[in-house]
């Protein structure tokens, strides 16, 4: 089967990327850090029904579950057209051999199925369905529910490459999608629409009739048929890989930053290239969900008494944007890197100019995280001393400590969820810039109080910023050290 | 102009290139031939600071150029695709190169005017991300924007491979147009023959690392190349 062979040739693609070995380390790593998530799933799914049973006296577990449904499949359908990859195979050297090609589309249409992240929520559906479900119905109910789960991730992952490759998923789309989430949300909320009323009664109707899920069933196979006619109308190769190339340039025009010379040339450089690399753009829009994140621990009274940890979390989203590209500022400049290095740039302006592209990250990210300031003056203590920490300490750690990342950057050919390029040192030096601090803050409540502690942090920080001239210095001879070997690194492709 | 004085790169203890002495002059067209492996690339890039001498030192106007800036407004180069911003269009990046060497728009404009013959109308007005070109226009486009800064020294890796044989002609013509015009130093590495004898006045050969003809152009020097590289 010619299918067979395509499939091995994907493995040995993987297997002989020239970093796979290299990055064992960082692939192990990964590997455990799937594997937790696997374990963290597998808990939930056995405590699924006693969480859903003390959640509702009127409903028993199944139905809740059900009522949910529609968000989980909506909200993954929506996860999905953003961070899924379109599975693309190097067509070239097949398309010129005699190989079929509803075979080619089948295997990119079908592969995606066999990827494992797919399953993952049978790590919670099997536990619920065994423990709650046959015991509410029977066997068979429950062997349904599960079957109606995989389908609806085979649905919504078939679906979601329809819809990426049909529309893209631009900046457009993703306000788009945003809108209508928020709408169904707001609906539910207001008790205008209850969604949730509607997802319970179809998925009920769905699973206990014993021929319901050919519903479901017809509805992965449209999904199928849909991708199977996009690919009829565009025939040929160059569409075939990817969405329709939409070539709509950010022709963002940053004629402001014109007067601030070289540095403001570099930095308009530096943002275009944020806005016009999937990679960096999908980090950003990672980033609007992470400012969420001090809603996890503010909100929680048993967080409040921990100093260190709560610094940590106030450190995290008000040096968000720094935080998430500090480390890459220079090796994403890897395929321009010698452009960058001979032209009429002098090292100390091309740090500089990063340098302000951070402390301007540094002062969006503090802007937008001021809603928590509702959680009271401790809030606003922590965002003040960690601004003023990140932007007179990290930031110069950052710009020191990437000098370490040699490994090119090649940003042309990833989306989400690419970690091309990331080695150990990229974990070594997020060690020191996240954790060194919180464990300062921890330390010196202790012993004293939090207001000292805070106090410390952002003394620490204004006397960064104090000697920015020398740090900057600093920073400068440190990347005259290192440019040759970031030059010879970042030149090596994968 | 540019200096060469014991200049040595070795790669895991083998010795890709040995310069003893090499002067090149103000206003000199240096072409530089060699087959593969032989180290032009490996000197452009000791030249240009990009990798470090294992010893020895480059000078440009007597200023050496490791770990140093200044040579950077003197020098205009283009080895291969990494030394254009690729996510940008033509015009920008022109605008941005034209920026560094404090350039005005008009300036651009005057310049971008004054290479149209060679871009043959491909280049610019597009919209087109410099990723999108094809091979022999990203080539133009990096010529074009080593020659922005109006430098005094020009250094090109191949310039002529990838160009249609119009472009390859044209760009002839502007080089030798800006060898009498601004007496313009230029190196210039090729595996053309014929292309680099009618642009460059001095030729050197390099073997292994180590020049093994220094040769001042004449009638006869294409011959002589011919033999030397006839198997």
């Amino acid at each position: 089967m010619i299918i067979t062979d395509l499939i091995k040739h994907e493995w040995q693609k993987g297997l002989r990327a020239q970093g796979f070995y290299r990055n064992l380390a960082v692939n192990l790593l990964l590997g455990f850090f799937a594997l937790y998530i696997a374990a963290v799933l597998l808990f939930l799914g056995f405590s699924l029904d006693n969480i859903l049973e003390s959640a509702d006296n009127t409903r028993n577990p199944f139905q809740l579950f059900s009522g949910g449904l529609l968000y989980i499949f909506l909200g993954g359908l929506s996860f999905r057209f953003f961070m899924q990859q379109l599975n693309t195979i190097n067509l070239p050297p097949y398309q010129v051999l005699p190989v079929k090609r509803s075979m080619l589309v089948n295997f990119l249409l079908i592969k995606p199925l066999f990827s494992p992240i797919n399953y993952f929520q049978l790590l919670i559906t099997v536990p619920f369905a065994v423990q709650s479900v046959s015991k509410y119905y029977n066997g068979a109910v429950a062997f349904r529910f599960v079957l109606l789960s995989v389908l609806l991730v085979w649905f919504n992952s078939l679906m979601a490459s329809f819809l990426k490759r049909r529309f893209g998923s631009g900046f457009v789309s993703f306000i788009l999608v945003v809108l209508v989430l928020g709408l169904i949300a707001s609906l539910e909320y207001f008790n205008v629409l209850s969604f949730f009323d509607i997802s319970m009664k179809l998925f009920q109707s769905l699973i206990l009739n014993p021929l319901g899920l050919f519903i479901p069933m017809a509805a992965v196979v449209g999904a199928y048929l849909l991708n199977r006619m996009f690919f009829s109308q565009n025939y040929y190769a160059e569409k075939f890989n990817s969405k329709i190339k939409a070539q709509k340039n950010v022709n963002a025009n940053f004629s402001f930053l014109n007067k601030f010379g070289v540095i403001g040339e570099i930095i308009s450089l530096e943002i275009k290239l944020i806005l016009r690399h999937k990679r960096t753009k999908s980090i950003l829009y990672m980033s609007a969900f992470f400012l969420l994140y001090g809603l996890l621990f503010y909100t929680r009274d048993e967080y409040q008494s921990s100093g260190g940890l709560l610094f940590f979390v106030a450190m995290f989203i008000t040096g968000l944007l720094m935080l998430m590209f500090g480390q890459w500022v220079i090796s994403w400049d890897s395929n321009h890197f010698d452009s960058l290095m001979t032209k009429n740039i002098p090292i100390q302006t091309y740090l500089k100019a990063n340098y302000y592209l951070l402390i301007a990250f540094n002062v969006i990210c503090f802007v937008l995280t001021t809603p928590y300031f509702f959680f009271g003056m401790k809030i606003v203590y922590m965002h003040l001393a960690a601004f003023v920490f990140n932007s007179g300490v990290n930031v110069y750690l950052l710009l020191f400590l990437t000098t370490y990342n040699t490994k090119r950057i090649d940003l042309t050919k990833s989306s989400a969820m690419n970690y091309q390029g990331t080695t150990f040192k990229s974990f070594l030096i997020v060690f020191p810039i996240m954790f060194v601090p919180m464990i300062l803050v921890g330390i010196i409540s202790a012993l004293f109080s939090l207001t000292v502690a805070l106090w410390a942090l952002t003394v620490l920080g204004l006397a960064g910023m104090v000697m920015h001239k020398q740090l900057i210095g600093l920073c400068v001879s440190q990347f005259n050290r290192r440019k040759y070997a970031l030059a010879e690194g970042f030149r090596q492709s994968e | 102009m540019i200096q060469v004085t014991h200049l040595q790169k070795v790669y895991n203890g083998v010795t890709v290139l040995n310069i003893p002495a090499l002067t090149i002059n103000q206003g000199e067209s240096f072409g530089l031939v060699g087959n593969n492996g032989a180290g032009k690339t490996t000197f452009f890039r000791l030249i240009l600071d990009l990798i470090e001498a294992s010893a020895g030192e480059v000078t440009v106007d007597n200023a050496r150029v490791m770990r140093n800036d200044e040579w950077k407004n003197k020098v205009g180069s283009f080895l291969d695709e990494g030394f254009l911003i690729d996510f940008l269009t033509p015009e920008e990046y022109f605008a941005f190169v034209g920026k560094l060497y404090g350039k005005s728009e008009g300036d651009i404009a005057l310049f971008l005017e004054s290479v149209k013959d060679f871009f043959n109308g491909e280049i610019t007005g597009t919209k087109k991300l410099i990723r999108d070109f094809s091979k022999g226009n990203q080539k133009k486009i990096g010529i074009a924007a080593a020659l922005l800064g109006e430098p005094k020294i020009l250094i090109l890796d191949e310039p002529f491979t990838a160009l249609d044989p119009s472009s390859q002609i044209r760009l002839k013509r502007l080089l030798n147009e800006l060898q009498t015009r601004h007496n313009m130093t230029m190196l210039i590495s090729s595996h053309d023959l014929n292309h680099v004898t009618e642009v460059c006045k001095r030729i050197v050969i390099l073997e292994k690392g180590i020049v093994v003809k220094d040769l001042q152009t004449r009638e006869d020097t294409l011959k002589e190349l011919e033999d030397y590289f006839a198997v």
